[in-house]
């Protein structure tokens, strides 16, 4: 650790925060001095910042292919879960492997958990077992930030449809909704609510490069939110408090360069991944990776990767004093000492869950980096074998 | 084969240090983050998932082991439990002592004898030698810790490393530890009870003893001066948080936690914040019996100064007769006994005359 000669500095990280794009900073910047107003004063100049508002909305509306009325800007995507599960009084449904905000508002009320297969997915059987005449919510993310599984969405919102239809031949008059948490999704997967067949949807600036604490909630049109924060009544009063024009503008940039990359993005990622993976895999053959097999069901960007036998705290600490970012799973479960309710789900053991890491990519990350990297790793796992073997010996 | 040795590590710079002398003088080294009991109330925050990443970091660094040991259960009882029944009889007593008595030197120190270690070792300022049971002070005379060691054991001391205590002082120790590249090089030195992280001893008996008010009254004239919220929150000697609005500093010389009175002078020369002897019970020697009487050197609160008085020892109590008048060391204090550099034992404050 005392060779800082060698000291790398590569991020890899991108699941759990993301660098503000710089032409994201720039959209964003005058709206902090030169066109600071109150969207909601009376005077000409907040006017054009009410018309800038409104803009971003309409942008990233049309981004996401639906309706600016529809959508409502939240501080963050946990901020937009919790206002999605408040739409709602009657039992809710969510899959094992969801996010801590998620699981959290879920669990605070009556609800019931969809199990998921090994890799993550919940299968359109197990969805339409798990949901009950009287549930009202089913939340479902697009694609996991941990181990990367990305959902069959279309699919199971026709299992939700079904439901529908169901309760309406029979005048049960229990609506029933699919909420989907996209936060992770948009640099590599398309996020358009038709072909989702969703009818709510979370997004966040924060994992797109745009800024943290700005995030939105879309919810077809019918659906009657209720708000979580009052006051001034701002976004049709279901999110109180002066709006986050900066923010939004700069959401509304990150969403916009996200579209226009996404192709190559998605492409280019995937093979980075790929290297990682094949690389790590062969210098380790007992290593575990998690998630579907397929890379159409697997977030691009993501390496979920085990090594039985050593534990991840560790790798993750002597990565760190290599140079190198990684996570251990979502940045909450790290800083608790327990397995991730995730792993559990997916039956990962505990000798295997214990070991893993999470790597993931983004827009700055480069073969070079991603070579430089797999070099740390391989050198950092194998001195943590080497150490534990030893260890064993003399136990 | 390598001597095997336990370190108590705590995310601190003294136990960091300590471990890595431990390796680099080729011992067999695991690290063990003692989990103790935490406050849990509103608005209290123990950092001990920071400290244990702290701990964490300087394992790896040193590849070594780090394992938790939990004696949350045990520090609850024997330290914590300690403090609040003393406290509610009025009594001050030194909770660190406790817990090097109970937990450190005690409960771990047998699990890791247990666990095959032929030594345990820790961060404090003290020095020990191995195989002989004796407690000497730090060579850093500023930081020495052997007034908070005095029950411990000769035969644990025997099987105790103290890498620390052989630095000449902490600023050296910091030095050394940034040479290494830890993080915990300029960490702050811990103040206060580990166990409420940075609040207040009188906020946390306020929260957990029944705050009943009382009268502050003056010594000399019986005279109500004020008021208070529980006479256990006031120790013999303590100038600051009376809150009687005013008028000359008063020192409290006397508190009845039966009849929840604090009692106040102004006078600095008021006989009740002096003695001539103290009264030691529950005494401990480290070499297991009693010095002779004579002469030695004594501390009487962790920060003070060495000073000289006769003890008359005994094998569970102490005189210690001061040749002036000395001021009143509360009731549950510990008292340390020296001679030379050598920590001899010691006795809990029982009264003072």
């Amino acid at each position: 650790m005392n060779a800082k000669e060698d000291m790398q500095d590569i991020y890899l990280d991108y699941a759990a925060a993301t660098p503000v794009d710089p032409r994201v900073l720039e959209a964003m910047l005058p709206f902090f001095t030169d066109q600071f107003e109150n969207p909601s004063a009376p005077y000409a100049r907040a006017r054009k910042a009410k018309q800038t508002l409104e803009g971003a909305r309409a942008s990233l509306a049309h981004a996401i292919g639906a309706k600016p009325a529809s959508i409502t800007f939240t501080a963050g995507a946990t901020e937009a879960n919790n206002l999605a599960f408040a739409a709602v009084e009657g039992p809710v449904l969510i899959d094992a492997i969801e996010h801590d905000s998620i699981r959290a508002v879920a669990t605070s009320r009556e609800h019931g958990i969809v199990p998921v297969e090994t890799d993550g997915r919940v299968s359109a059987e197990s969805l339409a077992n798990a949901i009950t005449p009287e549930t009202e919510l089913v939340s479902i993310a697009l694609a996991n930030g941990e181990i990367g599984t990305v959902q069959p969405i279309a699919e199971l919102s026709r299992v939700v449809s079904t439901e529908r239809e169901q309760r309406l031949s029979e005048g049960n008059t229990t609506p029933i909704y699919l909420h989907t948490d996209a936060s992770q999704a948009p640099c590599t997967l398309s996020v358009n609510v038709s072909s989702l067949g969703v009818d709510l949807m979370t997004l966040s600036a924060a994992k797109i490069s745009g800024p943290k604490q700005v995030g939105l909630l879309w919810a077809r049109e019918g659906i009657a939110l209720a708000p979580l924060v009052r006051g001034g009544g701002q976004e049709h009063g279901l999110r109180s408090g002066t709006e986050n024009v900066a923010g939004v503008v700069g959401f509304a940039k990150a969403m916009e360069l996200a579209e226009a990359d996404r192709k190559n993005e998605s492409k280019r990622l995937r093979a980075l991944r790929n290297l990682m993976q094949a690389r790590l895999t062969s210098a380790f053959p007992d290593a575990v990776v998690s998630g579907p097999r397929k890379d159409s069901q697997r977030l691009d960007t993501l390496l979920h990767i085990s090594f039985p036998g050593v534990e991840a705290r560790r790798l993750v600490i002597a990565l760190d004093q290599r140079g190198v970012s990684v996570g251990t799973g979502s940045a909450c479960a790290a800083s608790k000492m327990r397995i991730s309710p995730v792993l559990t789900a997916i039956g990962l053991d505990e000798n295997t869950a214990n070991g893993s890491l999470r790597i993931t990519l983004g827009h700055a990350s480069t073969q070079d980096e991603v070579e430089q990297a797999c070099n740390i790793i391989e050198d950092v796992v194998a001195r943590e074998y080497e150490r534990v073997e030893k260890r064993g010996g003399r136990a | 084969m390598s001597e095997r040795v336990i370190v108590g590590m705590s995310g601190g710079v003294d136990s960091s240090l300590a471990a890595a002398l431990l390796v680099e003088q080729g011992y067999d080294v695991l690290g063990v983050y003692m989990r103790n009991w935490t406050a849990d109330l509103p608005g209290f925050e123990c950092p001990w998932a920071q400290d244990l990443a702290d701990a964490e970091r300087v394992a790896v660094a040193l590849g070594i082991d780090l394992e938790v040991w939990d004696y949350e259960e045990q520090y609850k009882r024997e330290v914590v439990d300690y403090l609040l029944d003393c406290y509610k009889h009025g009594i001050t007593p030194n909770p660190d002592v406790m817990c090097n008595e109970k937990i450190k030197f005690g409960t771990f120190a047998d699990a890791a004898f247990d666990y095959g270690a032929d030594f345990i070792a820790t961060g404090h300022y003290a020095r020990a030698v191995p195989g002989t049971p004796r407690l000497f002070r730090a060579k850093d005379e500023h930081k020495d810790q052997t007034y908070f060691l005095w029950r411990v054991p000769g035969s644990i001391l025997a099987r105790t490393l103290f890498p620390i205590g052989e630095i000449e002082n902490k600023a050296i120790v910091r030095e050394m530890a940034a040479d290494r590249g830890f993080e915990t090089a300029s960490k702050k030195d811990s103040t206060g009870i580990c166990f409420i992280g940075d609040i207040s001893i009188r906020q946390f008996l306020l929260a957990e003893l029944k705050p009943e008010a009382g009268d502050i009254v003056e010594w000399e004239t019986g005279k109500v001066l004020g008021h208070h919220d529980g006479a256990f929150l006031y120790t013999l000697g303590q100038r600051k948080g009376l809150d009687l609005g005013g008028g000359p500093a008063r020192y409290v010389v006397k508190t009845d936690a039966e009849n929840n009175v604090v009692y106040v002078s102004a006078d600095r020369n008021c006989p009740l914040l002096w003695t001539n002897e103290l009264h030691l019970a529950d005494a401990r020697w480290v070499a297991g019996n009693a010095p002779s009487s004579a002469d030695y050197l004594v501390r009487t609160r962790h920060t003070r100064k060495l000073e000289e008085a006769h003890i008359s020892a005994g094998d569970t109590m102490a005189g210690v007769t001061f040749s002036v008048p000395h001021e009143t060391v509360a009731r549950g204090q510990s008292v340390t006994i020296y001679q030379g550099d050598e920590c001899l034992g010691g006795g809990i404050v029982e009264s003072c005359r």
